[in-house]
This record gives C-alpha cells, sequence and structure tokens, in this order.
C-alpha cells in the first residue's frame, strides 16, 4: 500500500522535473533585466529546491515511521505470540519448536490468524529471513538473536528465502512456509511431537547408523546436529533446501547426484557405498512423515 | 590569518556541522550505552529518561547552533569588511543554520518511538 | 590587438623554451619519472578507463547468466567470483579514481596554478592505483578473487569461511588503492586552499573547486575507516586476531558499521564531482553564471557532512533498535533537500540562460532523469519498513545503479565530452557522439528500469540462478539484452573518442565559450600551463577578459623568470587570495615509482604468505620515502637557491608556513579518522558485542604505559622552547641539534617503552578481542613513536647538512605537528585502555 502512494509520488516528481527542465531548455525567452532573474532564482531554489523535498521528506516520515513501529513485535496484551526458533546454516534452515519440542528443517508450519514470533539466529555466517508475501525481512547473525513478527492471515503455501549472501549456494537456501487452519496446525504439531520412527533394518540400516547418523539426526534413530533433521523428510515438498520437488525417486537422486544439483554444499559425496544400500536408505527415508 | 575567534575565519564554514557530527555521534552512541545498561521498560512507549536526555541535549545543540548562526549574520552585515570576509561569515551562518535544523530533523523521532527496541 | 612584431614573437618564444626546459616531461623509460599533474591525471583517467571496461566486462558475464532460469553458464564459485570483482572493480578502480584523474587534471588550471602542490605525491598515488588494481584483477585471471560481495561481510569473508587468498586480494589490493585515493585527496585540498591564482578569494573559486575541495575531505574523513577494517579483518585472517568472531568476543556487526562508515560517503564521494561536472557545463551551455552560488556551496557542504550520518541505512535488517533506525532513516531523507537544490539550481539556470545544443547536453538531460529517479527511490529506501521488503533484492540493484550510472557517469560524459578538446586539441563527432548516447540511455533504462519491479517480486540479489514460475523470467531477459545494447552504445562512445584523435576538427582556443580558466591554456596544454600566471578576481575570466589567454602567453603576469631551474608556483592566503609566498616545486623524479614498487612487493610477500619478503620490502619502501622526503626545502635537488626577482614573496621553505604544514595537518586528519574509527570499534565491542571476554587481571603494565606517555610529553614539551624561537627568525645550528636530537631520544625511550608493555604483559591476542585490540591501539603508538623518532634524527642530521636552520626553518615545524598528534593518541590510547575499563565492568 505504502508502495504504491510512495511510487505515484515519485514518478510524479521525476516527470515534472524533467518537464521544467526540458521546458526551461526550450521555451522562448523574454528579455530578462537582473532583478527580475534574481527574484524569478530565487522563487525556483527556495520553491523547488528547499520547500518541495522539505514537506515530501516529513510527510514520508509522519507515515512510515508509525508503520515501521506497528511491525514491531512489542509486547502484547493478553494471548503471547507462539514463539519459533530459525537458525540459519550455510544453506539449510533448521526450524524448532521450543513449546512442544519439535525439530524440522527447510519447512516451517504456521497457525493461521496467530502473530507468531520468529527468534532467528545464526550457526556460520550472517543469513537472512524473508518470506515476502508475509513480511519483512530480518538477518540472522551469529551471537544474535532477532526476532521478528509474522502472521499468516489465510491459509496456504508461502515461499521465504535466505536474503543476505552467504555463499557459494546462498540461491539454493528456500524455506517451504505453510499456514495451516488452527486445528490443522494443531494436528500437525502433534503427529511430529508423537512420531515414532522405527530404524531401518539390516546391512543397510548400519550404513545410515555409521554415515547419515553421525550428521543427520532422525527422532529415536539418530543424534547427529550437523545435518537438517530428517525426521520428516518424506512429507517435505522440496529437498535440499528448495533444489528438487520431492516427488518419488526424487530422495535417491539427490543422494546420487547432491554435488552436482547443489555444488558445495557440506554433504560428502556417497559414491563408495553400495548403491542396494543408498536405494533400500532412499526409500526408508521416504517413509519417514507424522 | 584571522584569530580563531574572529567570525571570519574561514574554519568556522566547516565547523557548524562538525558541532553536528559530535552531537550526532553522542547521540547514537548514549542511546546504544544507555539501552545497553540500563534499558528502560518497554511499556514507557516513548517517555523515558533516556528519550528525554537525548532530547534536552539536542534542543541544547539546536539552541548554541542557532545562536552562532545569529552571530555570524551579523557579522556578515558588517559593511567595513571586505567581500571574502563576508561571504566566508555568510557561509558560516547558513552552515550554523543547517545544522540547527538538522539537529531538529533527526532528533525528533526520540519524542515518538520507545528507545530499546 | 595589436600584431608582436618579430622579436616579441621570438622572446615570447624563447620564454616558452625555457620554461619546457624546466617543465618538460621525458620519454621513453624516464616517463616513469613524470610528475606533472597533467600527466599524473591523463594517466588516472585512461586506466580507469581500462579498468571500466573489464568491470563492464564482468557485468555481461553476469547479465549472461541471469538472462534464463537454471543457466549454467558460469559455475556458482565463479559467478560469485565474477559479480564481488564487478562491485570491487568498479566502485574503486574506476568511479572514485576516475573523478580524482579529472580532478587532478583541471584544479590547476581552472585555479590559475602550475602544478598541484606536492607533485611526487600524485604520482604515488598513481602508481598505487595502478599496481594495487593490478594485483586486484590478477586475482580473477588466477580463480582466486574475492567472493563474499564487494562489501565483504563477515564472518563469510573471515579465514574460516573462505580460507582460501580470496578476501586478502581484496583487503591487501584495496588498502593499496586507497593510499592512492586518500593521497590525492590530501593533495586536492592542500592545492585548492592554498595555490589558487592572485586575488582568487574563496567566493571566486569556480564552484567545481568547491565541489572537490568537499569531495577531497570526505575522502581524507570517509576512507580511514574501511583502510581500519581491512586491517583489522586481515589481521583476523593472518595471525587470528579475533575482532570479528563472536566466540573469542568480536562481533561481525563491527565490519559493517566500520564498512559502511565509509561505504555511505563514498557514494557522495564519487556523486559530488560528477554535480561539480554539471554545475560546471550547464553554465557555459547556458551561456550565463550559474543560479545561486552561495546556495549550491551550502548545498555542497551539507551533502558532505550528512552523509556521514547515514551509513546504518545500510544495516535496517540487522536488528538494530528502532529508535536509532529513526536518526538515520531522517538523516537519510534530509540529505535529499541540498541535492534538490542543485537540481533547482540547475533548472533555474536553464530558466533563465539561453541554452545551446551540443552533445555534452544530451549526457547531462540523460543524468537528470536517471539521477532524479535513483535519488526518488532512494528515499523510499530511506523509509525502514519499505526497506525491510526490498533490501538485499534487486530493487536495490536498480536503484543503486541508477544513482551510480546516472548520477556519475552520465555527467562524467557529459564532461568527457566537453573537455575532450582540452586533452587532444580536437573536437569529437557529433554524430557518433548523439548515437552513443541514445544507445547508452535506451539500454540503460531497458536494463535497470525494469529490475525495480524485479526486486519487488522477491528476486535477492546475488543469486547465481533462479527457478522458472516465479515471474522472474521475463524481466531478467529484458535486463540482459537492454545490458548488450548498453554495452554497444558504449563502444561507439569509445569509438568516438579514439576516432576524433586522427579525424577531429581542430579545435579554437576556447570552443565552447566558456568561463573558466583551463581554457585559457593551449590545448592540449603545455606542461606549465601558464607561462605567466595572471590575477583573477572574478568567478568568469573567460568572459570578462576574452584575451586573457595571449596576455598569458607573452609573459605579462608573474613568475615569468626561471633561469634558477624551479619549477614554481605563487602560494596565496586562503581566505582573500593574497600573495604570500612562491611554492617551490619538485621535478620528476623516480623516488615515486620506486616506492610504490616496494609496496606492491610487500603486498605480493602478504598475500603469498611469504611474510619475510613483505618485512624486506616494507622496509625497503618506508626508506624509499624517508630518502625520498630528504630531497626537500633547501637540499641541493630542491631550491638551495632562494633567490628571487624583486618584488616577488619568499621561497615558502624560507618561511614558517607552506604546503608541507597543511598537508601534514591533513595527512593526520585521515591519520586521526583512522584512529578514531579504532577507538569506536574498542567502546562499540564493550557496548555490544555478544560475547565480551574481559580478563580477570589487568593484562598490561599501566605503570610502563603511563611512564611512556610521560615521555612522549616531556619530548614535545622539550621542543616547544626551541620551535618557538625558530618561527620568530632565531636558533644557531647548535642549539637547533641538541633540540632535535633530545627529542629523538626521548622518543626512542617512549617507544621502547612502549615495546616493553607490549611484549612483557599478559597479552593474549589471539584469545581474545579485548586484548587483540588493546595490541592494535599499543602498536599503533608504537609505530608513531618510532617514526617520530627518526623524523627527528633526521632533522638534527639536516641541520648539519645545512639544509635547516632559522633561515629556512619550515621543516621541524611540520615534524612538530606529528609529535603532537602522536602526544594526543598516546593519551587517548591510556585513558581508553587504562581507565575506562574499570568504569565498565573490566580490570
Amino acid at each position: 500500500m505504502l508502495w504504491w502512494a510512495m511510487c505515484a509520488f515519485a514518478t510524479l516528481v521525476l516527470v515534472v522535473v524533467t518537464a521544467l527542465w526540458v521546458h526551461a531548455m526550450r521555451r522562448e525567452r523574454p528579455q530578462m533585466d537582473a532583478a527580475r532573474a534574481r527574484q524569478l532564482t530565487l522563487r525556483w531554489l527556495v520553491g523547488g529546491g528547499l520547500l518541495l523535498p522539505t514537506l515530501s521528506v516529513l510527510l514520508l516520515l509522519l507515515f512510515g515511521i508509525p508503520i515501521g513501529h506497528r511491525m514491531l513485535p512489542l509486547p502484547l496484551a493478553g494471548e503471547q505470540p507462539m514463539r519459533i526458533e530459525v537458525v540459519g546454516h550455510q544453506w539449510w534452515w533448521e526450524v524448532r519448536y521450543p513449546d512442544s519440542g519439535v525439530v524440522t528443517a527447510n519447512q516451517l508450519h504456521l497457525p493461521v490468524g496467530r502473530p507468531v514470533d520468529l527468534d532467528v539466529s545464526s550457526a556460520d555466517v550472517i543469513h537472512s529471513f524473508w518470506v515476502p508475501r508475509l513480511g519483512g525481512k530480518i538477518d540472522m547473525i551469529p551471537g544474535r538473536d532477532n526476532r521478528i513478527r509474522l502472521q499468516a492471515d489465510q491459509a496456504g503455501t508461502f515461499r521465504g528465502q535466505c536474503s543476505e549472501f552467504c555463499g557459494t549456494q546462498h540461491t539454493h537456501m528456500i524455506l517451504d512456509v505453510q499456514a495451516h487452519e488452527e486445528e490443522d496446525f494443531a494436528r500437525w504439531l502433534q503427529a511430529r511431537s508423537e512420531q515414532q520412527v522405527s530404524a531401518l533394518p539390516g546391512p543397510a540400516g548400519d550404513v545410515f547408523a555409521a554415515r547419515c547418523g553421525q550428521c543427520h539426526r532422525v527422532a529415536g534413530v539418530s543424534e547427529g546436529n550437523r545435518a537438517p533433521d530428517l525426521s520428516d523428510v518424506g512429507a517435505r515438498s522440496m529437498l535440499g533446501a528448495g533444489v528438487l520437488s520431492n516427488e518419488p525417486g526424487a530422495l535417491l537422486r539427490w543422494l546420487q547426484e547432491h554435488q552436482r544439483l547443489k555444488p558445495g554444499n557440506a554433504m560428502p559425496l556417497h559414491d563408495d557405498l553400495d548403491p542396494d544400500h543408498l536405494s533400500t536408505i532412499a526409500d526408508w527415508l521416504e517413509t519417514l512423515r507424522p | 590569518m584571522q584569530p580563531l575567534r574572529s567570525p571570519y575565519n574561514p574554519i568556522h564554514i566547516p565547523l557548524g556541522l562538525v558541532l553536528w557530527s559530535i552531537w550526532f555521534v553522542v547521540l547514537y552512541g548514549g542511546l546504544s550505552v544507555g539501552c545497553a545498561l540500563s534499558p528502560p521498560d518497554p511499556i514507557q512507549g516513548q517517555w523515558t529518561w533516556l528519550n528525554g536526555l537525548l532530547a534536552l541535549f539536542s534542543l541544547f545543540t539546536m539552541t548554541a547552533l542557532l545562536g552562532l548562526a545569529r552571530r555570524f549574520q551579523r557579522a556578515a552585515r558588517d559593511e567595513r569588511e571586505g567581500q571574502p570576509a563576508r561571504f566566508v561569515a555568510r557561509l558560516a551562518a547558513g552552515v550554523n543554520l543547517i545544522g540547527a535544523i538538522a539537529t531538529v530533523f533527526v532528533a525528533l523521532p526520540t519524542l515518538s518511538l520507545p528507545p530499546c527496541l | 590587438m595589436t600584431t608582436p612584431s618579430n622579436e616579441q614573437v621570438a622572446a615570447q618564444e624563447q620564454l616558452h623554451d625555457q620554461f619546457n626546459d624546466v617543465w618538460g616531461n621525458p620519454r621513453g623509460w624516464k616517463s616513469l619519472t613524470i610528475v606533472n599533474h597533467t600527466t599524473i591525471g591523463i594517466r588516472f583517467m585512461l586506466t580507469g578507463l581500462g579498468f571500466f571496461l573489464f568491470g563492464g566486462l564482468l557485468a555481461m558475464l553476469v547479465r549472461t547468466q541471469l538472462a534464463i532460469p537454471g543457466y549454467d553458464f558460469l559455475e556458482p564459485d565463479v559467478y560469485n567470483q565474477v559479480f564481488t570483482m564487478h562491485g570491487t572493480v568498479m566502485m574503486f578502480l574506476f568511479a572514485v579514481p576516475m573523478m580524482e584523474g579529472l580532478a587532478v587534471y583541471l584544479i590547476p588550471k581552472m585555479l590559475g596554478a602550475r602544478d598541484l602542490v606536492f607533485p611526487r605525491l600524485s604520482a604515488l598515488g598513481y602508481w598505487c592505483y595502478l599496481f594495487g588494481g593490478l594485483i586486484l584483477c590478477a586475482s580473477l585471471l588466477l580463480g582466486i578473487a574475492p567472493k563474499a560481495g564487494w562489501f565483504m561481510y563477515t564472518p563469510l569473508s573471515s579465514a574460516v569461511h573462505t580460507p582460501g587468498p580470496n578476501s586478502d586480494f581484496w583487503l591487501i589490493g584495496i588498502t593499496f588503492v586507497e593510499i592512492s585515493a586518500v593521497s590525492a585527496g590530501v593533495e586536492l585540498v592542500v592545492s585548492i586552499l592554498r595555490t589558487r591564482a592572485e586575488g582568487m578569494s574563496l567566493n571566486k573559486m569556480p564552484i567545481y573547486a568547491w565541489y572537490i575541495l568537499v569531495m577531497a575531505m570526505m575522502i581524507v574523513v570517509g576512507f580511514p575507516p574501511l583502510i581500519l577494517g581491512s586491517i583489522l579483518l586481515e589481521l583476523e585472517r593472518a595471525v587470528g586476531l579475533p575482532f570479528f568472531e563472536v566466540a573469542r568476543g568480536g562481533d561481525p556487526i563491527l565490519w559493517q558499521h566500520l564498512f559502511w562508515l565509509f561505504g555511505h560517503p563514498e557514494v557522495y564521494i564519487i556523486f559530488l564531482p560528477a554535480a561539480g561536472i554539471v554545475s560546471t557545463l550547464l553554465p557555459v551551455f547556458c551561456q550565463r553564471p550559474l543560479v545561486g552560488y552561495r546556495w549550491v556551496v551550502l548545498a555542497i557542504l551539507t551533502t558532505g557532512f550528512i552523509s556521514f550520518g547515514l551509513w546504518v541505512h545500510h544495516m535496517f535488517t540487522v536488528g538494530i533498535p528502532q529508535l536509532a533506525q529513526a536518526f538515520f532513516s531522517a538523516a537519510s531523507m534530509l540529505v535529499a533537500i541540498p541535492t534538490g537544490i542543485q537540481v533547482f539550481a540547475w533548472i533555474a539556470t536553464l530558466w533563465v540562460g539561453r541554452p545551446l545544443y551540443h552533445v555534452p547536453m544530451l549526457w547531462l538531460v540523460g543524468f537528470l532523469v536517471i539521477f532524479v529517479c535513483g535519488g526518488l527511490t532512494g528515499v523510499m529506501l530511506a523509509l525502514v519498513p519499505f526497506d525491510w521488503q526490498v533490501h538485499d533484492t534487486h530493487f536495490v540493484v536498480a536503484h543503486m545503479h541508477y544513482v551510480l550510472v546516472g548520477g556519475m557517469f552520465f555527467p562524467l560524459l557529459a564532461g568527457i565530452y566537453y573537455w575532450l578538446p582540452h586533452f587532444s586539441g580536437r573536437m569529437p563527432s557529433v554524430r557518433l557522439g548523439k548515437w552513443g548516447f541514445w544507445l547508452v540511455f535506451i539500454g540503460f533504462n531497458l536494463t535497470f528500469l525494469i529490475m525495480h519491479w524485479t526486486g519487488l517480486m522477491g528476486m535477492p540479489r546475488r543469486i547465481y540462478t533462479y527457478q522458472s514460475g516465479l515471474g522472474w523470467d521475463l524481466p531478467n531477459l529484458i535486463s540482459s539484452i537492454g545490458s548488450f545494447i548498453m554495452a554497444i552504445g558504449i563502444a561507439t562512445v569509445l569509438l568516438d573518442i579514439v576516432l576524433h584523435f586522427r579525424f577531429g576538427q581542430k579545435a579554437t582556443n576556447n570552443p565552447w565559450n566558456a568561463d573558466t580558466m583551463e581554457w585559457s591554456t593551449h590545448l592540449p596544454p603545455s606542461p606549465y600551463n601558464f607561462v605567466s600566471l595572471a590575477p583573477v578576481r572574478t568567478r568568469h575570466p573567460l568572459w570578462e577578459l576574452p584575451d586573457l589567454e595571449e596576455r598569458i602567453d607573452r609573459g605579462e603576469f608573474a613568475l615569468t623568470v626561471i633561469d634558477h631551474g624551479r619549477r614554481e608556483t605563487l602560494g596565496i592566503e586562503p581566505l582573500t587570495g593574497k600573495v604570500r609566498e612562491i611554492i617551490h616545486l619538485p621535478g620528476n623524479s623516480w623516488w615515486p615509482f620506486i616506492a610504490s614498487l616496494f609496496i606492491a612487493f610487500t603486498c605480493l610477500g602478504l598475500l603469498s604468505k611469504f611474510y619475510w619478503v613483505a618485512l624486506v620490502a616494507s622496509i625497503v619502501a618506508v626508506l624509499v620515502l624517508l630518502r625520498w622526503s630528504w630531497e626537500n626545502g633547501a637540499h641541493p635537488l630542491a631550491a638551495p637557491d632562494a633567490r628571487v626577482q624583486p618584488g616577488e614573496p619568499p621561497l615558502h621553505s624560507r618561511t614558517c608556513d607552506g604546503p608541507g604544514l597543511w598537508g601534514m595537518g591533513v595527512t593526520l586528519l585521515a591519520n586521526g579518522a583512522l584512529y578514531l574509527a579504532l577507538l569506536f570499534g574498542w567502546f562499540y565491542l564493550w557496548t555490544v558485542s555478544p560475547n565480551w571476554l574481559v580478563p580477570d587481571d589487568a593484562v598490561i603494565d599501566q605503570r610502563l604505559l603511563l611512564a611512556s606517555a610521560v615521555l612522549l610529553s616531556i619530548a614535545v614539551l622539550w621542543q616547544r622552547p626551541v620551535l618557538r624561537r625558530l618561527r620568530q627568525g632565531q636558533g644557531e645550528p647548535a642549539a637547533l641539534i641538541t633540540c632535535f636530537v633530545g627529542a629523538a631520544l626521548l622518543g626512542a625511550l617512549h617507544t621502547g617503552l612502549l615495546l616493553w608493555a607490549l611484549l612483557a604483559g599478559e597479552l593474549a591476542p589471539r584469545a581474545t578481542a579485548h586484548d587483540a585490540v588493546i595490541v592494535v591501539m599499543l602498536v599503533y603508538s608504537l609505530a608513531h613513536g618510532a617514526l617520530a623518532t627518526i623524523l627527528s634524527a633526521l632533522q638534527a642530521l639536516r641541520v648539519h647538512h645545512g639544509y635547516v636552520c632559522k633561515r629556512t626553518p619550515y621543516e621541524p615545524l611540520v615534524v612538530e605537528q606529528f609529535w603532537q598528534y602522536s602526544l594526543a593518541v598516546m593519551w587517548i590510547t591510556y585513558c581508553s585502555v587504562v581507565l575506562f575499563p574499570p568504569t565498565f565492568g573490566g580490570v
């Protein structure tokens, strides 16, 4: 809303100034004595140079500062906003729900119609949290906790992206944001916190525990904490923080080609592993959903 | 070369805005130190001791700059001085006036925003 | 106008020959020794052109990669290097040096002087720029270019996340180039204040000189914070001193503050000289003086100062308290007002003048449209909630290109077309010029206008590709096509410039009927600009005295006798323009080139981590610089003989004032800005560092520090009485030598105590930011103490040789300033390190 007003005003000013310049260049020149010239120029300088910008700027600030103020996470009377923690990594999102202990990655589930306070930080370099259709952005800085308050007014899917250059794969750090109606959200949260995962049996399971589980956490199976939590990876719509769409077979493809799809990402190559094991692991991961 | 206290010394051309710059540093720095040492309760909104202190300091600076501007303006009208000297005094008056306006303009938010959020 | 007789013509030719003997530029290898501002200015501009083309090529690579979603024209790592280098090259190696080069070329001519006031410094500046730029660009050709964005945010740019030499190239290379910028800044300030034509009082100075004066002062104060930041980050990367790392007490946001403290004034440093070009050209093409001279001067001054209060608007998403952000938001909008005043002064000049349509005017109209548009989007960005949406998107990219290209590139081209006949003596083509303009104008707008929309649709900056289906495909394609059109336009302009050297019509003496003095030199100019120095008491000398060039050429005015073999120009009082001394200037010299070469070796040594090479090269560089400073004043190679014509003022080295005093003063301002940035870092970390680690006990012997400071105070006080007598024209060599040797001994003791305090203390600079900052502060004072000691010792030696005495009292007064600065810094450091911490919870 603010943008359209500013855009219209700016376009008006640009057109007027340009028109004045061109007109000044082209017009017929009446004879002018020094005194009249001085009077005219004073009018230009004060009216155009001084008053016009001053008034415009005052107007802008008068409207703009209160708008900014309303966007702040100020203390609320009554029900407190829900708290969610988001930690930026190179190049994935760690999302934690402190009240219920749910941890997930690269996706953010929100309730509709309620303010949510997101406490953001970073584990390595500076990232920036931004969901364009829900609000402004806030930087995720190591050592600091910044807070942004968002509220989804309708259910739906929104795209979030990292907005501070954070290295080679800054481009592929997409956050899948889903807003659910209250009951659906409560159901999702409960299903996630009660999720039971049984370990993968057999040699593939050993490979998983020895390799993948060192970095990735799967609730009840492994406790790695250096890579995205995979407990509900089967239910995600995207893999690799926005690189692949999670269709059947995508997980296997990711495991086999991830360095080609997202060069420089922190996961080591798996070319030394038995392809059957990889396939088994991928199938098992696809079943992980709340 | 004119003595430093003379209103015709060219050093006064930048000096007004140098004073404004120092004010700005104290404003921003003072706000940061105040918020780090003893941040006022957010419930108070903008009516805190910190806002008040910063606003008073700004008022003081603005008055000082306005006073200087007047002094230079009057010096500029002195017919006995040469053109270059009066030019300098007029510029200095303008610079100090601008400094005073800039002080008020930038300090206005102290009256409408809470300090440490 | 009488026809001169044969005798008069012969006498005139002989005069010019004599001047060419003293001022002439050598050819071949020896052209590396040229210090003349005309040549140095042209070199700056040509080199700037080279880097511009390199940066432009990088831009084309970026646009090609982004033209189609999912394109794999460039690998991500290469892409990151390319866009980082595009920004770095354009901002540091093109924008500022190009404007400085033009100023270096024009200022002495416009002011009616023969050269800038420190010619060897200009030459040093050029070589540092060339070598530093080449080193930086070489990194890309080797595939190890910086890749953390042109503003190099930490922690991404630090050793942990960029382990290779990439960031080091930026930090070391850019610092090397900044020596050039700051030295040109110092020189321009002093030249504008002290070497104008006789009678050219401050209010009669051409408006361009005001713009450059403010720009140069902004460089002097605005570049040092970045130099400090670069030094600190390089120390963190190479030696492990943590300034920006949270775990050991640092703060990555400190880098952002230091960078933007420089970064915001930088864009005004780029814009002001361009506005100066507009304010110079427009009156000529309107055939009447600029409207509102005083208003414009006030606007320039205001812009210069207020621009230092805006930097946090680049950090609105960092999480700084809203009230603080509001201060910066208000100031950011405030700066639109002086800009508006200038725009309307231009419109008013057009209104009451009689505009002529030449190619430069086209570029000026283009400037107005594009720059005003960019300024308006800038005002929008100053509003915090709007910034929270478009920060770090292509909207900002569009905004900044509008203000930079519109506000700098278009006026630059107007200026180049305008002064081309001055550089070469020939006129450019009109048709090719118009084609070039329209292609660039249309291409530019096609590229960047739609980019506002791309940014509003959410496309972030610095991504190497994007998914299809987000609505970004078509706008990016259009932008890429536009960029190719713009490139063709630039090629056309280049073609025009290159061809005109061969095919251009010969220019008349004053082809545009301009009013300022630079048009009263020959076209192209002789190395000495003016064979006689005319007094100027009006803002429009060539409009009021159209035959001025002839009269100058005939030798009618001052300083026409050159049998002493010295290069000279007049030194004036800054306010009134009254002549005070004759400033003698150095001729061609190898020292700048050699010094720059050894600084380059130092940088290469640091980059390749051969630290012994770096150490040796840096010592040699310092020795070269000291040897260079030896050839001053009464030295046989400078001005041993102080003979002047009857009625002429004395040589500056025989008085108590002179450019060196001012140069030292302005350099100390730059030095002070660096130190203040360091102090800022210290207090900042104490206040807001997230994990500030304070030691339990004192890490440094406070008594040693106090003793060291006291010794320094004594050294300064020791010199005062002798220097006071020197100012009054008294002082025998024995007394002078005793004074300087004593000062040197005290200085050496002071330095020694500092060194002892550093080494004997419990400092752990690699463990905590607290100790690291203290170490930097102490090393800073150490370096100053050592230098003061050496300088005083050298003064004693010079007294012994007879170069300094009561008749040549000048140099010790310059050195005294340095002592006083070192003293002030020492005490401030003492208070900040010893007295402050206990009040804030430390030891």
